[in-house]
């Protein structure tokens, strides 16, 4: 697996489509697994192209590209989106979150909600895996004690074609046990960004 | 690529209208809808309206005023609207998936006006209004004066929707929010029945709102049934003719279709049911 480091020659010329034809840029700062990054992107490429294609980080999968089956499934200012549904240029300002970027750094070792996957037998041919690992944390992000129900509705926009979700529940629900506030603390986005000022409080 | 020719995003009111004077400029938030249908149709050109302050959900006495840009995940969680406005809350919390719901605004939602539009029936039922905003002023629009059809909105080219406002739900109200569809996420609803009423002391329903999505070319209150009920004992036999009548209603205005043999029984049904559940239960 490719550390940060690794991936800095993998920037491809992202600024000209399939065709050849030069699409509209615009300059966009954000923040993608820890990182800061400035660069100019396609008006027309989703978040999910300009993730894989330009930047190489494959471990977003595309799946429909209508946003029905959560395999392109990000964190983006901490909560779950799928990257096909937002545009590279609106990601001005983000804090994005990939799978890439789940494991402690060093990747030596998994994160507990990824070994909580792996223990729970979740991974099957495991192309859901990331979007669901990502959903599981939103949900998380969003309540530290969720009930069944809530743990359900977390992934109701994650298809699986493996597990029958049975599993994909237990990992979920051994990620609430495993986790810490810690090991969330870094996907929270920095006190500013739009959302976290406009949620109720109960 | 995404037939994308322009994009902007204004840092501020003013500079947005600005732009949409134009009144060529599709606006985008969550972009739930939007991206979806820049696969298909021409070359659009966008104005993200995200940076314009518009997520902020402020109560405002017994008013609460919703920005365009509150996300579905928002409304369903937000403690003042989980008490204010209970349909919509329930409404935005069926609406998709977790991720569509993280990212879809209900100014979205509105302005993009499928006769299936979750949040729609429930705004209707909570008589809500719309704030518009343009160069030329502010104007106040009724949610069921704004749809005027299947994706057909009153909004004007060089119009941005600013916000949402309802009256609060007092606390004695009873809401039922039931949504049909062909399962449980990532579901377009075939039916939605949005029921608002508050009782009188007598055990009648004093104040009825009874809306519907998906069954009409619009969503709409059905106000001939809300008379039916307004005022009379609320017995099983009520609800099963207010079921029938509105079973009726739909008929009679969209004429048989390959849908009616579904969708007549199904709307009397869970009209009768969505009456049970909100006036039929005795206090605790």
């Amino acid at each position: 697996m490719m550390s940060h480091s690794e991936r800095r020659g993998v920037d491809k010329d992202s600024r000209v489509g399939k065709d050849g034809r030069a699409g509209l840029v615009t300059g966009v700062r954000f923040r993608l697994n820890g990182i800061a990054f400035e660069r100019e992107v396609p008006v027309g490429w989703t978040l999910l192209r300009y993730l894989r294609d330009g930047l190489g980080y494959t471990g977003t999968k595309c799946g429909c590209e209508i946003g029905e089956c959560g395999a392109c499934t990000v964190l983006f200012n901490g909560e779950a989106v799928n990257s096909c549904l937002v545009l590279a240029s609106q990601i001005d300002g983000a804090q994005i979150w990939t799978i890439e970027g789940v494991a402690p750094t060093g990747g030596r070792e998994l994160h507990p909600v990824q070994r909580a996957f792996v223990e729970s037998g979740a991974v099957h041919c495991g192309f859901c895996t990331p979007g669901m690992v990502m959903s599981a944390i939103g949900l998380l992000l969003k309540s530290r004690n969720p009930t069944e129900t809530e743990m359900r509705s977390a992934i109701d926009g994650n298809l699986c074609r493996c597990t029958g979700y049975v599993q994909v529940i237990d990992a979920v629900k051994g990620s609430v046990s495993q986790v810490s506030d810690a090991d969330l603390a870094k996907f929270r986005p920095a006190v500013g960004t739009a959302r976290t000022e406009q949620a109720g409080r109960a | 690529m995404l037939n994308v020719v322009y994009y902007a995003r204004p840092q501020s009111i003013e500079e947005a209208l600005e732009l949409m004077a134009s009144g060529d400029l599709t606006p985008i938030a969550g972009g739930t809808d939007v991206i979806v249908q820049l696969r298909h149709g021409g070359p659009r050109k966008l104005i993200d309206v995200t940076g314009l302050g518009l997520d902020r959900v402020r109560e405002d006495g017994e008013y609460v005023e919703i920005g365009a840009c509150v996300t579905h995940s928002t409304l369903s969680r937000h403690a003042a609207l989980r008490a204010g406005a209970p349909l919509l809350s329930l409404a935005a919390g069926s609406v998709g998936t977790e991720q569509i719901r993280n990212r879809g605004t209900i100014g979205g939602n509105m302005v993009n006006a499928s006769p299936s539009a979750d949040t729609v029936p429930a705004l209707l039922s909570h008589d809500a209004e719309l704030v518009l905003v343009s160069q030329s002023g502010t104007r106040t629009v009724p949610v069921g004066e704004f749809i005027s059809g299947p994706y057909f909105t009153e909004k004007r080219a060089d119009e941005l929707l600013h916000s949402i406002r309802c009256r609060k739900a007092g606390a004695g109200a009873r809401v039922a929010f039931i949504k049909v569809g062909r399962r449980e996420a990532v579901n377009i609803s075939r039916m939605t029945v949005a029921l608002h009423a508050e009782m009188g002391k007598d055990g009648t329903a004093r104040e009825i709102r009874l809306s519907v999505g998906s069954a009409f070319p619009t969503a709409c209150r059905l106000g001939e049934v809300e008379a039916l009920v307004r005022g009379n004992k609320c017995t099983e036999k009520l609800f099963r003719e207010a079921g029938a009548l509105a079973s009726a209603l739909m008929v009679k205005r969209t004429g048989v279709r390959w849908s009616t043999p579904y969708k007549q029984p199904v709307l009397a049904g869970l009209v009768e049911r969505a009456l049970r559940e909100a006036v039929g239960r005795r206090r605790e």
